[in-house]
């Protein structure tokens, strides 16, 4: 911040005209990136959200760590046995280009290409995404829905963790200050899964809130949820009810209004706590409806 | 010369060096030697300044000054458009979020930014005053120390100026349905892609202020009573600037860059972030209270309004923005009887300025959802009780003054049959219309020089703005046609004082009748010339040679080329040929906004939209904008002007709104949270219509263009999601959640699933 | 403060440039400010608005939020290098045709996506010319025309 005041003030609304320096290391191997980063250098793949933190003193750091030049984390997107692995580098603009990514995880997709722009997409990495810890990040909703979970890297070597166990709350994860995700693993998708989220204009927006709806084929159903509170929240319907397309409105309505009673949205700039109540509803009720009928149609 | 110019859809004059990346803007000039100035604000609206320690940041290498109010003459040096209010850096108190209390002047960015980190202020913060009703609370603090308005009867108060209308008599009128309602508009900045730069070299021979200022002659004006300099004494050059919208018309930074150039002996330059702009200019917000009279025909009986305008704490050009659109609250509507009051109220917000529209889309929102309410109230047709007001061409709308200048039924008329409002309504649209008029000018000077060179070229001297309008292109269609010259042998050299002669400003959609037709004068001017040149070569009398585009005709039928009568006259010396031309418009002091408008800019906007009812999404299928511009020198012009005012008006209506936190701060500061239309924002279809009748005062009889299409988009908009949810809603934006809110307390029920 | 220097190497324009830089600014800083590439613009500096977008190794970026160092060793095309000295590509004449330049500071970036877009997409609809580019703001034009330009470059035609 421009200022260093005496008085005692909540952090600025910063106007971004303070002079952030860091410095930069491109290491070449994960063990060499670990050291830097346990350093307290930090991690820097697309840029996208590191950057516009740091100019904005809402991240500190005294070096970022380019993970462009590890090999093990170039771009790709593989399968392995009937998964999908997506290393920790590869571009949002890659995922949902990607056949396999659209043919079986189709509301990933939807979310991904509703991060940014074009120009954020190609640079901005789904790992990055995920690591920044958004609670309104767009791609966590879906991967929970799938399933996903990361493979973390640290000084004990490879572990992995399942994406319900990841975010901790806004911007922490379960990564502990040595490690670093690797790639992301999509399970064989399981279930039909549609995603919506609504924004403040149609175009390039943060979520208000968003809601992925995923319909497994042994009927339960599963709400993951963006902006709803402090981490991207997973509820669970066992009961049948809602897989069941001839079941009666006011059971699946007051269904659904009593899974979200989990939900603690806030209100903020955006949007108000009750608007954001009221919404994931709505998009419950929407994306429930969109997966059963994909589901009617794989069956 | 075969096509005329004028009247076709030329290609942009600095088209092409727009799109390769040549054109060069305020901050992409190379200004040798120049310090690099970086400003010192406070996180809060308003504090007293304790005491502020530079010592550290002076230490950083490459830093060569950092300014405080310590370092600029005492009393502080004020400046400002209607009064010399603003500060060169805030003294005592900050005023706003934004106004900075130091300045770091460093030989690069880097150094310049580190300092401004390492500047310690000693502050204390005060409550401010951040609403109408905080204003006008009699316990509220005073925004601005009465010692600096003497004489002033509100001086212990936050209202800066009363502007009183009236005409009829509003309580002795009779009416067979009062409507009565408040209306706010919020605050939205201009956001124009182009933030701010400004740079000024200073020393004993003069001053030079480089600025992406729309009226360079304002700011010479300023800039030389601020410095005590006489006018020649200060050149200001002004490239083009990157949008402006009315935020970049006023002076900002640029006498605080004065004073630091003085200081250290070099040119000091300012590129304003993007967030520093938000802090730096916006639109006035205002409350509008609004009692009006109909009978039961739906006939306007009378219109009592009141206004309260929230300025911010210096007032810029506010004052007028506040008179002139008070002036004309009552709309393009026969009113036998009226009463206005509009307030000028002083805050600690940012400070606001002129933004396209100049106060007018504030009363239009309020007045045109009267109109709604009282057609559904009657029973009528939202645009029958229109047309049942609306003033016929000559007719007066405010007494004694311009009258109706255009045949506005023929524009609501075009309206009507492009969104094909009496058509069959797709299920769950609705459509809304609104019309509204701006005041162009009342008043103002535009000279020119045209000159004409030996080869047939053309150099016009102009100090009118080209901002993205299109001046620079209509001003060498004129030309073009006028002398007969290919258009790419006409130059147009703008901004620069020590150039061009003075124009009043670029603003009021003035332009083309104020610049066009002094340019025009100029045109005039030569072709006399060109004629005694003619005579005196021939022996005959000017009367007897006629020169028209491009040629001179002799009595005897023979006919040249005026390049090559002018060649002949001037004979192998050489020279040229100048005009120096005017158009002036005198003020009338006995007027009440200083004269009488010479034209209004008319708009109708229709729009056909559904409302998604779980979500309170609005998706515009169709918007129509029609505007009266007596003739479109420039079609192609007229119509992307048009186009981006209805965009630009979508953005207040739809999203757009600056959020202040309990300090004055403002919470939604920059891009990410402070949304403007994209792509995706647009409506389906989108078509801009003209009506020419060749009636404007300027040239070929054209009018002004470029801010009608902003003033009803609200109220059209606000009509058709009225219709198409029952709920009625007075404040903007109508955001997704405002929608849903008010559908909610109005139990409106959704029916029917999402939309998206 | 410590600041870190690197020296790096850009293909710019299909020009080779070798320079110095700060670790801390971004590639925008060096095209305008090393570079005096000025085509580039700077409005928002945090990716929300587009007008800084080049194409760094075949793709277009926001040239704000790619630090200098990151680009070293990368191809980097700015507006300046779209088409050859003095001409104008098919898409920079239609968005002249089209009426679509008004103030021109969004355009390079615009033109710059505009023709990403088309790189990847001979004939794209009108919804994929809105999305694509949906990263760039522009606050003069109303978005219609150039939307337009991009179709009329395409030969699709509006």
């Amino acid at each position: 911040m421009g200022v260093r005041a005496r008085n005692a003030l909540p952090p600025p609304v910063a106007p971004g005209h303070s002079l952030i320096v860091f410095g930069y290391a491109r290491p070449r191997s994960l063990p060499e990136a670990l050291e830097l980063i346990a350093g307290g250098g930090r991690p820097l793949a697309g840029g996208t959200d590191l950057l516009v933190g740091l100019r904005k003193g809402k991240i500190s750091a005294d070096r970022v760590v380019d993970l462009k030049g590890i090999e093990d984390l170039a771009p790709a997107i593989e399968r392995v046995g009937e998964a999908v692995e997506i290393s920790a580098g590869t571009p949002i603009s890659d995922i949902v280009a990607h056949p396999v990514v659209r043919a079986d995880y189709p509301a990933l997709v939807a979310a991904a290409s509703a991060v940014g722009s074009i120009q954020i997409r190609n640079r901005a990495t789904l790992v990055g995404n995920i690591c920044n810890a958004s609670p309104a990040a767009d791609t966590a909703p879906p991967l929970l829905v799938y399933g996903a979970s990361v493979v973390v890297f640290g000084p004990g070597g490879e572990r992995t963790i399942p994406l319900a166990e990841f975010f901790l709350g806004p911007g922490r994860t379960a990564l502990a200050a040595d490690e670093l995700v690797v790639r992301l693993v999509l399970p064989p998708s399981m279930c039909s899964a549609a995603f919506a989220r609504l924004t403040r204009r149609r175009g390039v927006d943060l979520a208000t809130v968003s809601v992925c709806c995923g319909v497994d084929s042994d009927g339960t159903v599963r709400f993951a949820l963006g902006a709803a509170g402090p981490r991207p929240l997973v509820v669970e319907d066992t009961t049948g009810t809602l897989a069941d397309p001839a079941a009666p409105e006011e059971a699946t309505s007051s269904r659904i209004s009593e899974m979200m009673e989990a939900a603690t949205p806030i209100s903020d700039v955006r949007a108000g706590a009750d608007y954001r109540r009221a919404m994931l509803e709505v998009l419950a009720q929407k994306t429930l409806a969109e997966a059963r009928a994909q589901a009617g149609a794989r069956s | 010369m075969s096509i005329p110019n004028v009247g076709a859809p030329a290609g942009r004059v600095g088209g092409f060096d727009r799109v390769t990346g040549r054109q060069r803007y305020i901050a992409d000039l190379r200004l040798e030697d120049a310090l690099h100035v970086k400003l010192v604000t406070l996180p809060c609206a308003r504090a007293r300044i304790v005491g502020i320690d530079t010592s550290e940041a002076a230490r950083v290498p490459g830093v060569r000054a950092v300014f405080t109010a310590a370092d600029l003459p005492d009393p502080m040096p004020r400046y400002g458009v209607h009064y010399d209010d603003r500060p060169v850096l805030a003294v005592g108190e900050t005023k706003f979020h934004g106004e900075p209390v130091a300045a770091v002047a460093a030989d690069t960015l880097d150094a310049a930014r580190e300092a401004a980190g390492l500047v310690t202020v000693d502050y204390e913060e005060l409550p401010p005053v951040l609403d109408v009703r905080g204003a006008l609370d009699p316990a509220a603090p005073l925004v601005v120390d009465p010692d600096l308005r003497p004489g002033d009867p509100l001086a212990d108060t936050n209202i800066r100026r009363e502007f009183r209308y009236a005409w009829g008599d509003v309580d002795a009128a009779t009416a067979d349905l009062v409507i009565e309602n408040t209306y706010t508009f919020p605050m939205v900045t201009h956001f124009a892609i182009e933030p701010h730069g400004f740079a000024v070299s200073s020393d004993e021979s003069g001053v030079i202020v480089w600025s992406s200022i729309q009226h360079p002659y304002i700011l010479q004006r300023v800039m030389a009573r601020v410095l005590g300099l006489p006018w020649s004494k200060v050149r200001v050059i002004a490239p083009d600037p990157g949008g402006a919208f009315g935020g970049k018309g006023y002076p900002k930074f640029e006498p605080l860059l004065a004073f630091m150039s003085m200081a250290s002996g070099r040119p000091c330059r300012l590129v304003l972030t993007l967030e520093e702009t938000f802090q730096a200019v916006r639109r006035n917000s205002a409350e509008v209270r609004i009692r009006t009279g109909f009978d039961s025909d739906g006939r306007l009986r009378f219109q009592d309004i009141g206004a309260d305008f929230l300025m911010g704490a210096y007032v810029d050009i506010s004052e007028r923005v506040i008179s002139k659109s008070s002036h004309l609250a009552a709309g393009p509507y026969r009113v036998p009887n009226a009463r206005i009051l509009a307030r000028a109220l002083h805050s600690h917000t940012p400070p606001s300025t002129a933004m396209r529209g100049f106060g007018t889309p504030q009363f239009t929102w309020a007045l045109e959802q009267q109109m709604d309410e009282a057609a559904r109230r009657l029973g009528l047709d939202r645009l029958e009780i229109r047309l049942r007001n609306l003033a016929r061409k000559g007719e007066e709308i405010v007494p004694n003054d311009t009258p109706a200048d255009g045949d506005w039924f023929e524009s609501v008329q075009k309206a009507v049959d492009a969104i094909g409002w009496s058509g069959p309504l797709p299920e769950g649209r609705a459509r809304g219309l609104a019309v509204g008029i701006k005041s162009s000018a009342t008043a103002g000077a535009a000279y020119s020089i045209v000159r004409f060179l030996y080869d047939g070229s053309v150099l016009v001297l102009v100090g009118t703005s080209d901002m993205g309008q299109g001046a620079r292109t209509i001003l060498t269609q004129i030309v073009s046609d006028e002398l007969g010259v290919p258009p790419d042998a006409v130059t147009i050299v703008m901004g620069d004082t020590a150039a061009a002669p003075f124009d009043y400003s670029t603003s009021a959609s003035r332009s083309t009748v104020f610049m066009g037709s002094s340019v025009m004068r100029g045109c005039a001017d030569l072709k006399d010339q060109v004629r005694s040149i003619a005579a005196r070569l021939r022996g005959l009398p000017p009367d007897d040679i006629g020169v028209d585009r491009g040629m001179v005709t002799f009595p005897d039928g023979e006919e040249k080329g005026i390049v090559e009568v002018v060649q002949e006259g001037l004979g192998p010396v050489g020279g040229e040929l100048i005009a120096v031309a005017s158009m002036r418009g005198e003020a009338d002091p006995s007027h009440p906004i200083g004269g009488r408008p010479w034209f209004y800019e008319f708009n109708c906007t229709a729009v056909e939209l559904e409302v998604d009812r779980l979500t309170g999404e609005v998706l515009i299928h169709k918007h129509v904008t029609v505007g009266d511009v007596g003739k479109a020198i420039n079609p192609l012009q007229v119509e992307s002007q048009d186009e981006g005012a209805a965009i630009m008006g979508l953005g207040h209506t739809l999203m757009e709104h600056l959020v202040l936190d309990e300090h004055g701060r403002i919470a939604n500061l920059g891009a990410l949270d402070y949304r403007i239309p994209t792509t995706k924002d647009l409506p389906l279809d989108l078509e801009s219509v003209i009506v020419e009748n060749e009636d404007g005062p300027g040239p070929y009889g054209a009018k002004g263009v470029g801010e009608g299409g902003l003033l009803c988009v609200a109220a059209a908009v606000a009509s058709a999601v009225s219709e198409a949810t029952g709920v009625v809603i007075r404040d903007l934006p109508l955001t997704p959640e405002r929608i849903w809110r008010a559908m909610s307390r109005a139990g409106v029920t959704p029916s029917g699933a999402s939309r998206r | 403060m410590n600041r870190q220097t690197m020296t790096i190497s850009l293909d710019v324009n299909g020009q080779r440039h070798v320079l110095d830089t700060a670790a801390h600014h971004s590639l925008l800083d060096v095209l305008r400010n090393d570079l005096d590439l000025i085509g580039t613009k700077e409005c928002c500096a945090e990716g929300e608005c587009g007008a800084c977008t080049v194409w760094m190794d075949g793709k277009a970026v926001n040239s704000c939020l790619v630090l200098a160092v990151e680009a070293d060793g990368g191809e980097i095309t700015t507006i300046e290098g779209l088409a050859g000295e003095g001409e104008l590509s098919p898409l920079q004449s239609a968005f002249i045709e089209e009426g679509a330049v008004q103030c021109g500071f969004c355009i390079p970036g615009m033109v710059m996506a505009a023709a990403y877009l088309l790189e990847h997409n001979e004939r794209p609809t009108e919804a994929e010319i809105r999305e694509a580019l949906s990263g760039n703001l522009c606050r003069c034009a109303g978005y219609k025309r150039i939307v337009r330009a991009v179709q009329r470059a395409a030969g699709s035609g509006p």
